[in-house]
């Protein structure tokens, strides 16, 4: 059993579902993405966000739309497919039974 | 792509000056971006490192492609506030807020570190294992051999090996610490690795670390030396210095051709030497192409504080983890071990995989050292050898013909020896690196060159041999001597002028000397026989090869060698020499001392054992010249005289106790062989052993061999009182001569001043 691989499964995990909730909000560009997490508190590198988007894409759970920007090339603008909406409540609800579990679990001794 | 995409567009380049710094307009994403060349520079670099990084990923374009684009929106913003071009500090701010390579990594190493465990390689060697399907994090492993910056106790060496082989690096780690402990051969390919493997450091962007390029802009050769000017921020002038320094001294050397100093090895290695590592640095060392690399190239200053800072803190950070490592390894052994005895416990009931792994493991270690044994005997074997014959080759003047042979000599010396070692050694590093350009190319040049080298090896002996083909008559001469009588005659050698060999680490023992074009050679050997007559005498015989009889011949008869008689002295050559224009064709001489019976003789030290340089091969005749009574078993330094049966020391030990009939001394008596018979006399009688069986001889037969050795003990004592007799009667003629109290001048017509004695009866009448 080994505990970084096990912390890194966690962590990308939850790094998923956090972006595909972000997403769900609404369609959104990835430097909105970055903005909420960080004002979450969540600190990633931008740059970590661009494969999670293109893997999530490749996988169907994503779709985006080319919007002309005024500043600069034009933005990809991201929405969940109906696969993704799927995907996405079976992570919320795992999510919810994994945080109750945690939860319970990391209160019960005393 | 990421070219193709960036756009580096030449055609668009513009020269614009912004804060005295070269601007460019690039096309990036489809804008045109006025840009500072260094932040050009480092964005390259950066683009770069992200293609490595996601080289393996799927969707490896878009990503890119995603990430660029979000720069170039960035770069926009920038502009719009005012701007006049994209700075060195704009590309870096945006480059934090993107992350690096590294940077991506660090969001899980956060993760293990909070988690308690430290060992990134660990993670690495895992999660990999786990799949890299599984999670998109993982740093793909690379296949180039890395020393780990990350992880590491002293050099990152064990971390980097263990990531390239997939290995805990633990085991690696203790592997090193056994081999240091015990054999103490563990800290070579350390270093060796240390020095030569690229740290990953290098791998990451706008790291402050240089890399060793050549400078293709300023070069005159390969642009080696100018590269490492830039590397060290020195003037170009000083390596260039530095290699021609010792290759102008060779020169100079050559011009004058005086090979006067010629056995101190080293001066005369250190121009091929610089050579060598000229071509090997040519070989090894990439050149720089792009602006990036020449960026890297000239990078930050390294100069003396920049290294004592690096130093520094290395050193503060070697103790903490030295004692990282420290608890590391014993929770590893005690997990590890936990898991064998559990192996080995379950082994019937499982098959004992991880066991498997281990002997595997092993294996795989065991056939890694047996390979680099070899290659390591190999480059040493082909060191030796070539460290020899650039020893020797000033002497082939003495040897080899100009034109083929020469020609033949040095294509040996080049492609036959210093290919190979350029090879191996260009072929090690390369290894090492992965620097895989061109490798089709370089080996088949390499094999083609070796090839070359072989041919000329073969023309070489074959040509060689060609010269030494046929072998001198035997032409025995003898010497005058000045006063062949003499009781004891003493060979000495001449010492040469000079000594050079003393001094030198590296001598040349069959070359004496070598002075302009002579040098001497040490083919001389002494045989002692015993002589005939009751004088001494002695001759000379000398040899040589050559490619028919006739040279052959010619080729002895032009041997100068002489001896000479100074009172009980015979003073030998201590050479032969041989020139540069009659060469050196086995040139050799074999002196014969005839000693009469009973006579001392005594060879100096400073005779030395004709040793030599022969080319033995089927045209030596030396087996025919074989005489029957040479006399064996004698050393340098010792007085021996001469007996009817051989030599004996002076108190009375034969030299050669193997001869046949050689009466030698036994503990308390005398034994004789002779064959197979063993006559020994002692106090237990006289027992004569034939061969079958041991028995005591009857009284005639013992008579016999009383009688046999009484009589050559009559006879040794006759030939004593012989010699002493001859001894006091010289004597005597010289004391008569001194007492003599006048003598008389007898004046005659052909002869005015005669001195003799004046009891001369002759005289008495004459003077009548």
């Amino acid at each position: 059993m080994n505990i970084d691989n096990t912390a890194s499964q966690m962590r990308k995990g939850v790094l998923e579902f956090c972006i595909l909730s972000v997403i769900k909000q609404g369609e959104a560009y990835p430097s909105d993405i970055i903005d909420k997490m960080r004002e979450a508190n969540l600190n990633i590198f931008e740059g970590t966000l661009y494969p999670l988007l293109t893997r999530l894409k490749n996988a169907e759970l994503l779709t985006y739309r080319w919007v002309e920007s005024n500043s600069g090339p034009p933005r990809k603008y991201f929405s969940l497919t109906e696969k993704g909406g799927q995907f996405y409540s079976e992570l919320e609800a795992t999510w919810n039974e994994l945080a109750n579990a945690v939860q319970a679990l990391t209160r019960s001794p005393e | 792509m990421i070219y193709a995409s960036t756009g580096a567009g030449k055609s668009d380049k513009k020269l614009n000056y912004c804060v005295m710094k070269q601007v460019i307009n690039i096309n990036f994403q489809g804008r045109v971006v006025p840009i500072e060349v260094s932040a050009f520079d480092i964005l390259k670099l950066y683009t770069d490192s992200l293609n490595r990084y996601f080289a393996n990923e799927n969707g490896k374009e878009e990503i890119i492609n995603d990430i660029e684009s979000r720069i170039g929106e960035l770069f926009q913003e920038r502009l719009k506030t005012g701007a006049t071009c994209i700075t060195d500090e704009d590309v870096n701010a945006i480059i934090k807020s993107m992350g690096r390579p590294e940077d991506f990594e660090e969001v899980e190493s956060d993760n293990t570190a909070s988690a308690g465990t430290s060992s990134a390689e660990n993670q690495n060697a895992n999660s990999s294992n786990a799949g890299s399907g599984a999670t998109g994090f993982e740093y793909i492993k690379s296949k180039r051999l890395y020393r780990s910056e990350s992880d590491k106790v002293i050099g990152g060496v064990c971390s980097g090996l263990a990531n390239y082989f997939g290995i805990d690096v633990v085991v690696v780690r203790i592997i090193f610490a056994i081999l240091f402990f015990s054999f103490g051969f563990g800290l070579l390919p350390y270093i060796i690795l240390w020095v030569a493997v690229p740290s990953t450091a290098s791998t990451q962007i706008g790291s402050p670390r240089k890399k060793l390029f050549r400078d293709n802009d300023d070069k005159i050769i390969g642009g080696v030396c100018s590269g490492i000017a830039n590397y060290f921020g020195i003037n170009v002038w000083i390596p260039r210095v530095l290699f021609l320094l010792p290759f102008l001294s060779f020169v100079f050397r050559l011009n004058n051709s005086n090979w006067g100093d010629f056995p101190d090895f080293f001066n005369f290695s250190v121009s091929p030497g610089a050579l060598f590592v000229y071509i090997i640095l040519w070989l090894v060392i990439p050149e720089a192409t792009s602006t990036a690399e020449k960026l890297e190239m000239k990078g930050e200053k390294v100069d003396m504080n920049s290294i004592k800072n690096s130093v520094m803190e290395e050193m503060k950070g070697m103790q903490h983890r030295a004692e990282k490592f420290g608890k590391e390894a014993k929770t590893f052994a005690a997990e590890k071990g936990q898991v064998l005895g559990a192996e080995i416990g379950q082994v019937s009931k499982r098959s004992g995989k991880s066991l498997g792994d281990i002997i595997a493991l092993l294996f795989k270690i065991f056939a890694y050292f047996i390979i680099g044994s070899i290659a390591i005997a190999l480059v040493i074997g082909l060191f030796a050898f070539g460290i020899v014959s650039v020893g020797l080759f000033p002497a082939k003047d003495f040897l080899l013909n100009a034109g083929w042979q020469n020609a033949f000599a040095w294509g040996t010396l080049i492609f036959f020896i210093a290919i190979p070692i350029i090879g191996i050694i260009t072929w090690i590093i390369r290894r090492l690196a992965n620097i895989k350009t061109n490798r089709k190319v370089m080996r088949s040049s390499f094999v083609a060159m070796w090839l070359v080298g072989i041919v000329s090896f073969v023309g070489l002996i074959i040509s060689i041999g060609q010269d030494f083909r046929s072998n001198s008559p035997i032409n025995e001469e003898q010497i005058t001597l000045a006063n062949p009588s003499v009781n004891k005659l003493e060979l000495t050698a001449l010492s040469p002028d000079k000594k050079y060999f003393r001094n030198n680490w590296y001598s040349m023992r069959p070359f004496e000397v070598i002075e302009d074009d002579t040098a001497y050679v040490r083919n001389v050997t002494v045989e002692i026989v015993k002589s005939k007559t009751d004088s001494f005498m002695v001759t000379i015989l000398k040899l040589a090869n050559g490619e028919d009889k006739r040279t052959a011949q010619k080729n002895a008869s032009l041997i100068n060698y002489n001896a000479y008689q100074l009172d009980s002295l015979l003073v030998l050559e201590r050479g032969v020499s041989v020139n540069k224009t009659d060469k050196f064709r086995n040139q050799r001489v074999i002196v014969t001392v005839y000693v009469p019976v009973g006579k001392q003789v005594r060879v100096d030290e400073s005779v030395g054992w004709g040793n030599s340089i022969h080319f033995s091969g089927p045209w030596n005749n030396d087996r025919d010249l074989e005489t029957v009574d040479v006399e064996r078993g004698w050393n340098r330094n010792t007085d021996y005289i001469m007996k009817e049966n051989g030599l004996y020391t002076l108190d009375g030990t034969a030299a050669d106790e193997y001869k046949n009939g050689n009466p030698s001394k036994k503990k308390n008596g005398i034994e004789i062989r002779d064959g197979k018979t063993n006559i020994t006399i002692d106090e237990n009688g006289i027992i004569i052993n034939d061969g079958e069986d041991n028995y005591r001889y009857n009284d005639e037969t013992r008579q016999k061999t009383i009688d046999s050795i009484k009589s050559e003990m009559k006879r040794d004592q006759q030939s004593r009182k012989d010699s002493i007799q001859k001894i006091k009667q010289q004597l005597d003629e010289e004391l008569k001569k001194l007492e003599a109290p006048k003598s008389t001048t007898v004046k005659t017509q052909q002869n005015n001043y005669y001195v003799l004695p004046a009891y001369n009866p002759m005289i008495m009448m004459l003077n009548k």
